[in-house]
């Protein structure tokens, strides 16, 4: 795609309002505490990430969460965790992408980058995201367990918490997004060309 | 899904929203810090006595408040639950099976709940009285000084307000292609998870192209007209600081140690 500078950042900001739409229909998965919710608004990053390099992908994360804050309001720590994961996703991606540009380095890219992300999600959750919570909302992380525990009960302490929730929760978003974010830039990307 | 109130933006007249953003951006960043040195009663009546002169200050009517405040009201309310029935402090007022209801614990629920939504009302009413272009354009001017470590400050506003203004068409777009693949016998509401993520292709792939086709117009649009950047770039609104700005800030800097004095 031929792409002047202005015509990159009006591409980038349409992307992140789909994916703000997108991140609008979020819902939880089973077996897993509530405010874990699955939302593939990585997708518009990712495929942005793939047009114009890793930082287009993190800037459309930012804006995307920007406007999800602006419109939902309170405390935005669900909203810096979604930045943070979502960032490292596109930047392991497109760096082993960026090397081969085929079909095969971008799956082996995202999955990679699902994992790294998962795990790093789960230590942040560790030590920053449940402890934030604690603060901000006032309920303590033994609370927050009880509340996980009613969804699933071999949940008994926060290192549980994370093993069963935080990190297959992660993995399993990773995969979806990667799922879809494939065959959509197989269908894209003819196109895309045909345009320079 | 459809009825997103992007930029909830009610126009009028009251001195909430004549004040320039750029002090409203300041004091409602500010008091969600102020928020939490409040820890008793009297700082926490402050507060809310507060927010009630904003709340009235912006004539905006109590079901605009109240719209606002829904997405984050179910929260507010499992907050409240879990601090009153799990904090044990103070005499115990009901006490049953693994209930235990006390009054520190209601003590404790009541506080976090009008905190949370102190700080709800606060950035609701930010958006209630004034309009997106308009915080975009004091958060741009917040920011400047940004510029001198290279952040562009300026691509960063412009493409926050061109995303606020294509969302509502985007979101139309969708629900136009949404109803063309219902039409072909596409299921996107019902059906197994596999069979649903299957039906966002079909939904995702033309949102996309019309998006880039959309790009591509506006930037050639944008070029036409002579746009290039923000050098030498005129502006229809000028933002004004007033006396109304400078009382404000004065308001939220004397809050601060009228509430560490007060706080036990």
């Amino acid at each position: 795609m031929r792409t002047t500078s202005l015509k990159k950042t009006v591409t980038i900001a349409l992307l992140s309002a789909i994916a703000f739409l997108i991140m609008y229909i979020a819902f939880p998965l089973p077996l897993m505490p509530t405010f874990l919710t699955i939302d593939l608004s990585d997708i518009p990053a990712i495929i942005g990430a793939i047009l114009f390099g890793p930082v287009a992908g993190i800037i459309i994360e930012a804006l995307k969460n920007l406007l999800h804050y602006a419109t939902t309001g309170g405390i935005p720590i669900g909203e810096l965790a979604n930045f943070v994961a979502g960032s490292v996703l596109i930047i392991t991606g497109t760096f082993i992408y960026r090397r081969r540009e085929t079909m095969r380095s971008l799956l082996i890219g995202l999955c990679l980058g699902t994992l790294i992300m998962a795990v790093l999600m789960s230590i942040a959750n560790y030590f920053v995201i449940y402890p934030a919570y604690a603060i901000f909302m006032g309920f303590p992380v033994e609370q927050q367990i009880q509340l996980a525990q009613a969804a699933n009960h071999s949940i008994h302490d926060l290192f549980s918490l994370i093993i069963l929730a935080v990190l297959p929760f992660n993995i399993i978003k990773g995969i979806l997004v990667t799922l879809i974010s494939i065959p959509l830039w197989v269908r894209l990307r003819p196109r895309l060309l045909r345009n320079s | 899904m459809m009825n997103i109130i992007i930029g909830q933006y009610v126009p009028g007249k009251s001195i909430l929203h004549h004040m320039d953003p750029r002090s409203k951006l300041l004091a409602v960043f500010a008091l969600i810090f102020i928020v939490f040195l409040a820890n008793n009663w009297v700082t926490y009546g402050v507060i809310v006595i507060l927010t009630l002169v904003a709340i009235v200050l912006s004539r905006v009517r109590l079901r605009f408040i109240y719209k606002g405040l829904k997405p984050i009201l179910l929260v507010i309310i499992i907050t409240f639950v879990l601090n009153a029935f799990f904090t044990k402090s103070g005499e115990a007022i009901f006490d049953y099976g693994w209930f235990h209801l006390t009054t520190g614990g209601l003590q404790q629920a009541a506080f976090i709940s009008v905190r949370l939504l102190v700080i709800v009302i606060m950035t609701t009413l930010l958006t209630l009285t004034t309009t997106p272009i308009d915080i975009t354009d004091g958060l741009e001017n917040l920011l400047r000084p940004f510029k001198k470590l290279r952040f562009p400050v300026h691509e960063f506003a412009l493409m926050m307000s061109i995303a606020l203004r294509f969302i509502p068409t985007l979101m139309e777009e969708t629900e136009k292609i949404m109803k063309a693949q219902t039409a072909r016998g596409v299921e996107f509401s019902s059906g197994p998870l596999t069979q649903r993520i299957k039906a966002i292709l079909p939904l995702l792939v033309p949102l996309f192209i019309s998006a880039f086709k959309r790009a591509e117009d506006l930037a050639m649009a944008m070029e036409a007209r002579g746009y290039r950047g923000d050098i030498g770039r005129t502006k229809l609104r000028l933002l004004k600081w007033g006396l109304k700005d400078s009382l404000l800030l004065l308001v939220v800097i004397v809050l601060i140690p009228v509430l560490v004095l007060l706080r036990g």
